[in-house]
């Protein structure tokens, strides 16, 4: 079905929203459209393209694009289509082209901007509208690519606000994970997995930061990790990260969640293995630091112990452990998860390998932890499937939510602020892009 | 523990091993026998099948070399094959109802030589199918067994896991491959 603007508002109440909004797959379609056809979405690292040529492919929203960089040094983003008869130009994955594309079909070529270079037998064309010049015999680039410290993002509308902007409160996040480099910057590094959901795409985002969850759903595994430690009579790291989300409720009450625009946000740390004086990883990461910014600047940059952040759109960063779990909806309960970790340039080795440790143990598909996550997402997906009640409830501290000059603050951790914000601002892009595509020309909305 | 491995993952440059049939014969019956364990859920046996110090291992790219500088599908010591059992076995595992059932098919069975540090290094093939709650999952690949001696039998000092799509888009891996 189509939905009118008046519809798609009344799927979302101040404390409550319609099931359909995770179940129906032409809410998914209008959401391919209307959120991640304007938001800016995180496309990729620049250091996943060192060298000129080298490209990266990946999706932004229901669309293949693919992210290269060109012989000046700048990082294009493109759609991966051949504007002769639409054969994909790269193959899935990553490599490099070298100076130019080269369409393996009929061998059109384009350069690194994606911009028009030549094809074979150019007699064959002449006499014809084929005009070099003509964007529609290019390769066509995302309307906007912007990055902020590194980070790619993309957005496949030509109106909205600027990156910095959009990403508001939330770019603190991003500068944390660069700042843990003594020089500012980090790099992709060390793999990625790639772990496939059954379940809408939204509901990850709402998990990240609902506190509510942990002890209940990861009972198995913090009780695992704890039965382990006794009978060890100590607990390594590998133990302590598992075993955080076992803290009682009154651990959880008092954690800070801070809601932005557009649906960013984030949560505070649950451990800290930054303020772990005697960990000699953080003291060696401590001094680099030191060296670099001074003491207490560096104090500064380890003590922001910040726990899962929202980019709503793109993912979710995570600053302590150095990684960006990418979120990439695929269809309406199908979700693929691309989990990135990072370098921090020049800081000691021993982080990295901590890091490389952390995405082993908590978010390898192999993980203790995650597979209880991913089994209540899709209870959820089929549980919302039935016809067993219409309204999935976000009641929690409602009307109680502080507002600050950049957002919004819980007055509770347990608080379902984040899923509240995240769907203001779901609410706001929907219904802007009802109004959009009713101005536009002949979109595929209507009807 | 992770953090400060020094392991010896390598399986090349090993060298020669003179296996009579009998003992060929054994070592494949060793393998067919961890298999079965697995199969059947009888994780304190089969942990009992390792050296105190043995990794578990599944690469996430073809090739990979180590595990300490890349991220790996499994790479897990005794301490965290003790955690995965223990959650496999707690009541409120969420995942896990239903349980995953798993049956392998193991063959190929190849004896390569020695390592350095005296270990046997054996290959094989492998064929699994796992289900749990939807459609039954194919996994296939190769396994490295690193075999210490010990009395008449061995244990594993390590295995390695290399699955044909490991560098895939996953589902989750619960139970041990
Ligand atoms: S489809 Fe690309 S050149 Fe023909
Ligand atoms: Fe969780």
């Amino acid at each position: 079905m189509s939905y009118t603007e008046e519809q798609l508002a009344a799927m979302v109440r101040g404390d409550s929203v319609h099931r359909g909004v995770y179940t129906d797959p032409a809410i998914f379609d209008l959401e391919m459209q209307r959120i991640y056809g304007r938001a800016w979405v995180y496309v990729g690292h620049e250091s996943q393209v060192p060298k000129t040529g080298d490209y990266h492919t990946t999706r932004v929203g229901d669309q293949d694009v693919l992210m290269v960089r060109a012989a000046d040094g700048n990082v294009h983003v493109l759609y991966n289509r051949c504007p002769h008869k639409g054969a994909k130009l790269v193959a899935d994955g990553e490599g490099c082209v070298g100076k130019f594309f080269r369409c393996p079909y009929h061998a059109w070529t384009f350069k690194l901007d994606g911009s028009h270079l030549g094809v074979p037998l150019k007699q064959g064309l002449e006499g014809t509208s084929y005009d070099p010049a003509d964007p529609s015999f290019s390769m066509r680039r995302l309307a906007r690519v912007d990055a902020y410290r590194g980070f790619v993002f993309a957005s496949q509308s030509k109106e909205g606000p600027a990156l910095v902007d959009f990403l508001g409160g939330v770019r603190s996040s991003i500068d944390n994970l660069c700042d843990r480099s003594p020089v500012g910057e980090v790099e992709v590094a060390g793999g990625i997995f790639r772990v496939m959901q059954r379940s809408n795409w939204k509901v990850f985002y709402e998990n990240l930061h609902d506190t509510m969850h942990a002890r209940v759903t990861h009972e198995s595994s913090y009780a695992a990790a704890r039965d382990e430690a006794k009978e060890m009579g100590e607990m390594p790291l590998e133990l302590h990260i598992m075993d955080g989300n076992g803290e009682p409720y009154e651990f959880w009450e008092k954690l800070e969640l801070r809601a932005y625009d557009n649906g960013h946000g984030y949560m505070e740390g649950i451990f800290n293995p930054g303020a772990a004086e005697r960990d000699p990883v953080s003291r060696a990461h401590f001094d680099t630091l030191t060296t670099a910014y001074g003491e207490e600047r560096a104090r500064e940059i380890l003590g922001m112990n910040r726990h899962n952040t929202v980019i709503y759109g793109s993912g979710s960063p995570h600053t302590v452990f150095q990684q960006f779990r990418v979120i990439r909806p695929i269809a309406v309960d199908r979700t693929l998860i691309e989990i990135q970790t990072f370098r921090c340039k020049g800081a000691p080795d021993g982080v990295f390998k901590r890091a490389m440790m952390y995405a082993n143990v908590i978010n390898s598909p192999s993980s203790n932890v995650m597979p209880d996550d991913i089994e209540l997402y899709n209870r959820c997906q089929e549980g919302n499937a039935t016809r067993g009640g219409e309204w999935v409830s976000m009641h929690r501290y409602h009307g109680s939510d502080r507002s600050d000059a950049d957002g919004m603050v819980s007055v509770n951790g347990t608080s379902e602020l984040p899923m509240r914000n995240q769907f203001r601002a779901w609410k706001t892009y929907m219904e802007a892009g009802a109004t959009a595509a009713g101005a536009a020309t002949g979109d595929s909305t209507c009807c | 523990m992770l953090l400060d491995l020094d392991f010896d993952v390598s399986t090349t440059g090993l060298s020669p091993a003179d296996v009579p049939a009998d003992t060929y014969h054994r070592i494949a019956q060793f393998l067919y026998r961890e298999a079965c364990l697995l199969d059947e859920r009888r994780y304190d046996d089969w942990q009992s099948l390792w050296t105190s110090d043995g990794m578990y291992w599944m690469p996430r790219v073809v090739g990979q070399q180590s595990p300490f500088d890349h991220i790996s599908l499994f790479w897990e010591d005794r301490m965290l094959r003790d955690v995965r059992i223990r959650r496999l076995e707690h009541p409120r595992n969420w995942s896990q109802q239903p349980p995953t059932r798993s049956v392998r098919l193991v063959g190929g069975v190849q004896v390569e030589g020695v390592d350095a540090g005296g270990n046997l290094v054996v290959h094989s093939v492998f064929q699994m199918t796992e289900w749990r709650k939807r459609q039954p999952r194919q996994l296939a690949g190769r396994y490295t067994h690193k075999l210490a001696a010990e009395g008449d039998s061995w244990r594993i000092r390590m295995k390695r896991v290399d699955l044909v799509n490991c560098d895939d888009a996953h589902d989750v891996f619960e139970v041990f491959v």
